[in-house]
């Protein structure tokens, strides 16, 4: 009951977003884009999985959709679509071996697959434009119209991430939910249990490159501008960041992690600053919050609760 | 009528041999256990009969149907199912969550499924989940987080969530290893209602006294290699088997 207030709380809350202006609309707009990043990691993670290239597949959501919709001028619903479900096939098809490899050899194929896609991006000039950008992407064309204020935008995104947060929780409160958490918690029990875990793995991590795909395709059209740095290795190490900050044990987690993060990171956005904070971040939390900002509650009640056990109680005599 | 039958099954790690050309046979409704000193090959043997290893040589038959070479998960499909030594389970899940993973073979629940429904287990799955907990003493203990249960009641989950998957053999990886007498008692009783209930065991045990008090025979290794064979009356006497666990000299002791 009282989960369900603070969510509509919240959703109330991110309605009123366009009431501030553009700016904060543009910088809001931001935070659900990785809002729906890091909750799709989640997935992956739960089956014991460092993915830590995340970003190549909402790069694949992004140029998909944006191609589609500049070339073709096809509507936002189906190069959304498109977009997201060509992650998801790219995501099959390099999960299909890659996810027989278990923790850092995984780790390393994701970063190098990253970069493979980002190189494509950049190298693909008569497709991508390469390093001098693809502009002129429309802006999104829904249900037959098209969205020009940054404001009817910004309520997309909030629709999209409504969806991606309602799937992806439902998902990890079912037995599927629960079955990739016994994977990564121990595996070779959920084997001898008769889970087959190289299956699971690959469908968490198909539902992941969707809504990553979800994510870029709306990036594109949200941005209108795509340039190939801006899918690369730091951009999914920052998606791993909001996980571990905002904590591993709960849905919550990411979505406190990249509410946090990109709020508080938005003056260095775009500048070598960025990736200092998000390191003294990610250092700060592993030293001093093991289980992420949403052990913070929890931490500080214990901590009321000491003080008032430990403070000298006045007798009632002096 | 056998449920489960190796012939001449063999595991090389590099030169050694941990498991040597042994032929074992388990009868369907009995309970076997096999027995040896440390090192003798007893969970290699499990490894290779669930799938977690692959045999280097021999076959493994079960039910009729050969399963050497299937993995785990398909292996656990046809009705052999595990459990671990120590203390392997879900620590950070509720012991019901533990047994709800065991009914995995059993639930019909499909991912469309998951995405309408309002609640993520459907009720017949929560309520066969929480008679598995009362059949095996822990309905008390169902929201309790695994890793906040004493040692009895986790080996016992253990077994709990073997049982959900409803194995039609079930092996048990020394079930009562660390238990004070009265808890390893109330394990071994549990273990002799499960079999009378239907289910064949094989077990791994090295406290002796379960063993011989359960097991109507009893499957010596030594070395990878089959020792013995007979009820424990018979095995406790053989000489061979006095020997290989107190060394010679100790014959005449």
């Amino acid at each position: 009951m009282r989960s369900a207030i603070i969510v509509v709380v919240l959703a109330a809350l991110a309605l009123l977003v366009p009431l501030l202006g553009d700016y904060y609309i543009h910088v809001f707009a931001l935070v659900l884009i990785n809002i729906i990043l890091a909750a799709s990691l989640r997935p992956s993670l739960n089956c014991g999985q460092l993915n830590i290239g995340h970003s190549a597949f909402m790069c694949v959501g992004a140029y998909t959709s944006a191609l589609l919709a500049k070339h073709y001028a096809l509507p936002f619903e189906l190069t959304l679509l498109a977009g997201a479900l060509l992650a998801t096939v790219v995501g099959l098809i390099v999960g299909y071996p890659a996810l027989r490899l278990r923790g850092v050899y995984f780790a390393m194929v994701t970063v190098a697959f990253v970069e493979v896609i980002r190189l494509i991006a950049a190298i693909w000039v008569p497709l991508t434009r390469g390093n001098s950008g693809l502009s002129g992407i429309p802006k999104p064309n829904l249900l037959g119209m098209t969205l020009v204020s940054k404001s009817s935008q910004y309520y997309l995104a909030v629709g999209l991430t409504a969806i991606a947060l309602f799937v992806l929780w439902r998902l990890e409160r079912s037995r599927l939910g629960l079955t990739w958490r016994s994977i990564g918690l121990a595996d070779n029990l959920a084997q001898s249990l008769g889970v087959n875990i190289a299956a699971h793995k690959l469908l968490a991590f198909a539902v992941g490159c969707y809504f990553a795909g979800v994510a870029g395709a709306f990036y594109a059209h949200f941005i209108r501008f795509l340039f190939p740095p801006e899918f690369g290795f730091l951009v999914a190490t920052n998606i791993l960041v909001y996980n571990f900050v905002g904590g591993r044990g709960h849905f919550v987690g990411p979505i406190v992690g990249a509410t946090f993060l990109s709020l508080l990171s938005e003056p260095f956005r775009g500048s070598a600053y960025e990736t200092i904070f998000f390191s003294i971040a990610m250092l700060l939390t592993i030293l001093f919050l093991p289980g992420g900002l949403i052990t913070l509650p929890g931490k500080l009640a214990e901590l009321k609760s000491w003080r008032a056990t430990a403070a000298p109680t006045p007798s009632p005599a002096a | 009528m056998a449920l489960l039958e190796t012939l001449g099954l063999t595991r090389l790690f590099g030169g050694l041999a941990a498991v040597n050309n042994v032929d074992l046979t388990v009868d369907k409704g009995e309970i076997v256990g096999l027995i040896g000193p440390n090192g003798a090959g007893k969970t290699t043997c499990f490894n290779l009969l669930t799938g977690f290893l692959r045999p280097t040589r021999g076959s493994i038959v079960f039910d009729g149907e050969s399963i050497a070479g299937l993995k785990p998960h398909q292996i656990a499909a046809r009705g052999l199912v595990r459990t671990f030594q120590l203390t392997t389970l879900f620590q950070e899940m509720t012991a019901l969550e533990n047994v709800l993973l065991g009914l995995h073979l059993h639930s019909g629940r499909n991912a469309g499924g998951v995405l309408l429904s309002r609640r993520g287990f459907p009720p017949d799955e929560i309520a066969r989940s929480r008679e598995v907990l009362d059949f095996t003493g822990l309905a008390a203990h169902a929201d309790q987080l695994t890793r906040n249960l004493p040692h009895g009641h986790q080996r016992v989950l253990g077994i709990a969530m073997a049982l959900a998957a409803q194995p039609r053999l079930l092996l048990l990886d020394e079930p009562v290893t660390g238990m004070n007498l009265d808890e390893s008692g109330r394990v071994m009783d549990l273990v002799k209602t499960i079999r009378s209930r239907g289910t064949t065991i094989l077990l791994v045990e090295h406290n002796m006294k379960a063993v011989m008090g359960t097991c109507e025979r009893v499957v010596v290794l030594n070395f990878g290699q089959k020792l013995a064979e007979g009820t424990p009356a018979q095995v406790s006497t053989s000489p061979a088997v006095i020997q290989a666990y107190l060394g010679t000299g100790a014959t005449h002791a």
